[in-house]
């Protein structure tokens, strides 16, 4: 491992810094700031992947600005681990700006400036975490991220947009807060806080019970961004954000800065030994299989498509710290590998869910029966993306979900493996209805969906009839909606009960209102919304989490689902929406496909390997 | 020869103080460019003492030739001279932002000038009596600016200021009295001397404590600590814009270095460790303040009165910095000084375009500003952001090296206060925040237009016809490059550690060398 002094890391950074102002700049014109943000996006790409390389080869570029705080220096280090997520969030960074032209010019969105800019701003952060050379500077780019993602997550400046973005900065913030005392009693304790592979010596010899304190500490503040439970509730509410946020930041770049902080201070500021000694490994692992497996179980009940990815998120992000907690070569070398498998994975998924809002406004998975006759490109995709989720071979997710099972099963924590198992069967059980009634179901006859119709612990029936022909909850708080339908009476004509004029003429359809029959605008007799359950207890963390939910059907101008006359048939040509939007989808879904077939090749797999075995030079299992 | 830096900072700010008030026989527009020349002056010489104080260490001037600890000494060390250069720049900057922003009256530059000179004579006496006389002159002063716009809000909260203001400072005198009494000097390394063979006897600690104890909460009371805050809200709230700038970003701070002063120079760290209680009873005044400050100043619906209490709490974490006593705490807390001077006084200045552009005096009034002053309000967020202790700015670093100094001396419980304060600041500044950004556009009301709309003719002899008479007369320019430029110096001197380490180095090595 030679050090290399370099200005590329901070180039790679910089760039997107330029690039903010440059989009700021261009705000008048439109096509000028989008054809930034493609050339910036490019030029941090070629940056990072031009030191590739070299790395591979055993370099590392060191770029410092000399002491920052104390003797701790402001230093930017392109090593394996670095180059791993830099390479991922910039390139996947290109796709998302294809894919964000086409999804906010679809809907005509406001402040696509800020938006924009908000982006680069995002992606200089990301990379700079990538390439922070000690615990401090990582904490810097740490919190530019947060400050930088903000915007983005607010970006709707709706109230339910903005209670979002409150909760993200409540939440990110508390674990950058968490983050920093880890990394003062670090300090304090070792006297360094740079990354060492293989682990800090000193903090191996420090006194125990703080060496776990501060582990505890940095664990749970990078934990919220990674999504552990139960400090993952912020991410199914940011998924109030438009969908490329959605896609490269709440899938990509903030909850990947999260798992990445975690892998830096298991291997490179404790090490694997000192993590093993100390125990602290098994109750990290014990938290992320605990995620694992609850988050998947949540998954299958929302109906919202990107609530559903976004438990899916939380319980993905899980695979990857829980083996980095195993400590075995196999285990870690799963969880590095799951971080661009799941990326390309996940991105493919959340760009599929934007291109459907945005062709069709439908978010409901119980609005897309059929929806493969409208997009098939699309669902194929889709597919794909799901198949690599429950680790079904030749897409990545296999690949590291097989390591993880080896990693897992050598070290003899049965337990793990099975929580791996169960979750991939529950990964299926939450994708494949969604794929398979895009396809093999039609808009009009497709089948219930009772994990998320029915409201938990049952619905009460009645087998007499009721007399007002309402359904057992119709009482009940949520349903008196009735006050809230804008039908002009004038228009409709009251209601007369006195039984003698009918002005109606009832053989004629009842007029839309607002594309649809007013009868419709509150249903209350096909499905059951989710915020009608009348669970009142909090101390489930599950059904809290569906009080969250009850958004799903507040969104007030989302009347999802098929077109009365079904949907219309596009071929598989591409004419079901842009190829702004379709060629990024494709795009991340042959990455995924790729990275299942050759993984080494794809060079993920190679970076990953010489970190593995730089960490755990000289440790036996 | 440089040591007549020491003397002719204090001088000629109270020199020409006269001026404007003489050549008022004259002229009324005198006040502005004879204040702006003595302001540039001072700059001068503060920079003639950074210099000297960076390369060469402790600079001392005897008073009238009179030898210590007779006679009164004038001191600059790592601890003064940063204070000295922020009150310098600071005082140059308010007067640029004035120019266009008002008062315009002779007598206000004549009491801005005078405050001027008792700020620089707090920061670099070495005299214990000195310090309070110059206390007193400051105060003075400081009363007279925040009724300057002569209006009835601004007397009354004048009126607390005095009052309060006035208790803190006889409480200063009779801890200095104690002192004297106990020692028979008033220089103040000669007391640490002296002081030191009293409280380490059995028995003597306690004139010791007492002495301690009054100084603290007098100068507790001046620098707006919980419980002792209670005349900054009003005072902020109602001065006039400008002024409101001038005393937040520096009277609170040199009282606060006072404080750091006293604690380490006269009664060093040997007295904390000899009677702790001392330092315990400081540090938990301390840490209520940050907790109390930022839980009223979440609560607050006028900005200016919320960054009122935001600096109760900023000024618990100086304190809270000051009372660990360690090398790490001590350089944390002059670097959040500088820092949060510089933060606030753009908080304010900000605020005070605002309220002068669009009449945004309610956080409320400031939906969706940010798209109507971008660039004022872009700088608001910078600045916000770094008080609550984002990097790469020196909020942030303020900030670690006084969390540090906790975790260090293991003080969990303060080292626990100061990691949250970050979330405390971040209630009140990311609430301000997504009013300037993400306010829904339907939900402001239209705020009435501004002074800088509203005023037809631009006389400025009709401030009393003005609508709000605090905000400033209008907008130019300068004003918004003040703020702007406060917001890219808070940002670059987050990495001007090394600067401020060189500078305390002779400092913290001479208070912990026994």
């Amino acid at each position: 491992m030679t050090e290399v002094v370099d200005p590329r890391p901070i180039a790679a950074v910089l760039i997107s810094v330029v690039g903010t102002f440059a989009i700021l700049a261009a705000h008048r014109r439109p096509n000028v700031r989008e054809g930034v943000t493609l050339t910036v996006a490019l030029g941090k790409f070629g940056i990072i992947a031009s030191m590739v390389p070299g790395v591979l080869a055993g370099d590392i570029y060191v770029w410092s600005l000399g002491s920052f705080v104390i003797d701790i220096p402001f230093e930017l280090r392109a090593d394996a681990l670095g180059l791993l997520f830099g390479t991922l969030a910039s390139l996947l960074w290109i796709i998302t700006s294809l894919y964000s032209i086409g999804y906010m010019r679809g809907l005509d969105e406001h402040s696509q400036t800020r938006y924009f800019a908000s982006f680069a701003m995002s992606l200089s952060a990301a990379v700079g975490i990538a390439f922070a050379s000690n615990l401090l500077v990582l904490f810097v780019f740490y919190e530019v991220l947060t400050a930088a993602t903000y915007p983005l997550v607010a970006h709707d400046e709706t109230e339910e947009a903005r209670k979002a973005g409150r909760k993200y900065l409540a939440y990110t913030f508390g674990g950058g807060v968490a983050v920093l005392a880890g990394t003062a009693v670090v300090y304090w304790l070792a006297g360094t806080v740079a990354f060492t592979p293989g682990g800090i010596e000193a903090l191996a010899t420090a006194d125990p019970t703080l060496a776990r304190g501060a582990f505890a500490l940095l664990a749970a503040g990078f934990g919220v961004k990674a999504g552990l439970m139960p400090l993952h509730s912020w991410l199914p509410d940011a998924m109030v954000a438009p969908t490329p946020v959605s896609g490269l930041l709440h899938a990509v770049a903030v909850v990947k800065s999260g798992v990445f902080g975690i892998s830096r201070v298991v291997l490179d500021v404790y090490g694997p030994e000192a993590v093993a000694d100390l125990g602290v490994g098994l109750a990290l692992g014990s938290v992320a299989a605990i995620t694992l497996v609850a988050a998947s179980v949540i998954a299958l009940r929302k109906d919202n498509l990107k609530r559903r990815l976004a438990y899916s998120t939380v319980s993905q992000l899980s695979y990857i710290v829980l083996g980095l907690s195993i400590l075995h070569p196999d285990a870690i070398t799963g969880g590095l590998l799951h971080i661009p498998a799941h990326a390309f994975m996940k991105l493919t998924l959340f760009f599929c869910a934007g291109i459907i809002h945005v062709e069709t406004h439908t978010d409901d998975i119980s609005d897309m029966a059929g929806i493969g006759k409208r997009m098939p490109l699309t669902m194929a995709a889709f597919a794909v993306a799901a198949a690599g989720m429950a680790g079904i071979p030749l897409v990545a997710g296999f690949v590291s979900k097989f390591y993880l099972l080896v990693g897992t099963v050598s070290v003899g924590n049965y337990v793990f493996a099975g929580a791996l198992l169960l979750s991939g069967i529950l990964n299926i059980a939450y994708f494949w209805p969604v794929v398979y009634q895009a396809f093999f179901e039609s808009e009009d006859a497709h089948d219930a969906k009772p994990l998320v119709e029915n409201p938990l612990g049952g619905m009460e029936r009645s087998s007499l009839a009721r007399p007002d022909g309402g359904r057992p909850e119709d009482g009940d708080d949520s349903a008196d909606e009735d006050d809230d339908l804008d039908v002009d009476p004038e228009e409709f004509g009251r209601p007369d009960f006195s039984g003698s004029s009918e002005k109606r003429d009832y053989s004629e359809p009842a007029p839309l209102v607002d594309g649809e029959y007013a009868v419709d605008q509150n249903p209350s007799d096909h499905r059951v919304e989710e915020g009608d359950e009348t669970e009142g207890d909090d101390a489930d963390d599950h059904t809290s989490e569906d009080h969250h939910s009850t958004e799903d059907h507040h969104d007030e101008h989302h009347h999802g689902g098929p077109p009365p006359s079904g949907w219309t048939r596009s071929g598989w040509f591409g004419g079901e929406s842009t190829w702004f939007m379709l060629g990024p989808i494709l795009a991340a879904m042959t990455g995924s496909v790729v990275l299942g077939l050759v993984p080494h090749t794809a060079v993920f797999l190679r970076l990953i390997d010489g970190i593995v075995s730089a960490v755990l030079a000289g440790v036996t299992f | 020869m440089t040591d007549i830096v020491l003397p002719l900072l204090i001088a000629v700010p109270i020199v020409a103080a006269v001026a404007p008030l003489l050549l008022s026989l004259w002229s009324t527009e005198t006040g502005w460019p004879v204040a702006t020349v003595a302001a540039l002056i001072e700059a001068g010489l503060a920079a003639v003492l950074l210099r000297s104080v960076y390369f060469d260490g402790r600079l001392v001037h005897e008073v009238g030739g009179y030898p210590a600890p007779y006679g009164i000494e004038l001191v600059g060390d790592g601890l003064s001279a940063p204070i000295v250069a922020l009150v310098a720049v600071v005082a140059v900057g308010v007067l640029a932002f004035a120019r266009s922003a008002g008062p315009r009256r002779n007598s206000f530059y004549s009491a801005y000038l005078l405050c001027v000179g008792g700020l620089m004579g707090i920061s670099v006496t070495g005299d214990l009596f000195n310090m309070f006389v110059f206390l007193e002159i400051t105060g003075l002063s400081t009363y007279a600016l925040v009724a300057s716009d002569r209006s009835g809000e601004s007397a009354i909260a004048a009126l607390k200021y005095l009052l309060l203001g006035t208790t803190g400072a006889s409480l200063f005198l009779i801890g200095v009295g104690y002192a004297l009494i106990a020692t028979g000097t008033l220089n103040m390394v000669d007391l640490s001397v002296r002081l030191a063979e009293i409280y380490t006897t059995p028995g003597g600690s306690r004139v010791v404590l007492a002495s301690f104890g009054f100084i603290a909460v007098g100068l507790g009371l001046k620098a707006a600590i919980f419980p002792l805050h209670t005349w900054q809200p009003d005072a902020y709230t109602y001065a006039p814009d400008t002024v409101t700038v001038f005393i937040a970003a520096l009277a609170s701070t040199v009282y606060a270095y006072a404080l750091g002063r006293v604690v380490l120079t006269v009664f060093t760290v040997d007295f904390f460790d000899s009677v702790p209680i001392a330092q315990d009873g400081l540090l938990a005044l301390a840490a209520v303040s940050i907790v109390a400050g930022s839980a009223l100043a979440a609560v607050q619906s006028e900005v200016k009165r919320m960054f009122a209490y935001s600096s109760v709490a900023q000024f618990g974490l100086v304190v809270a910095a000051f009372a660990l006593a360690t090398p790490d705490s001590i350089l944390g807390g002059v670097i959040h000084l500088v820092g949060h001077a510089l933060m606030k006084g753009g908080l304010f200045a900000a605020a005070a375009i605002l309220a002068a552009r669009h009449g945004a005096r309610t956080v409320d009034d400031y939906a969706r500003l940010g798209y109507r002053s971008p660039v004022v309000a872009a700088a608001m967020a910078v600045l916000g952001l770094a008080l609550v202790g984002v990097p790469p700015s020196i909020g942030f670093l303020g900030k670690w090296y006084v969390a540090l100094g906790a975790v260090r001396s293991e003080a969990w419980p303060v080292a626990v206060v100061v990691f949250l304060s970050t979330l405390f600041t971040l209630v009140y500044v990311a609430r301000l925040l997504e009013r300037l950004y993400f306010a829904d556009p339907g939900s402001a009301p239209t705020p009435a237009p501004g002074n800088a709309e509203a005023v037809a003719d631009g006389g400025d002899e009709s401030e009393e016809d003005r609508i709000d008479s605090r905000a400033p007369d209008s907008v130019s320019v300068g004003m918004v490059a003040v703020v702007v430029l406060t917001a890219l110096v808070v940002v670059g001197l987050g990495f001007a550690t090394s600067g401020f380490e060189t500078l305390l180095e002779p400092v913290l090595s001479e208070v912990f060398s026994q």
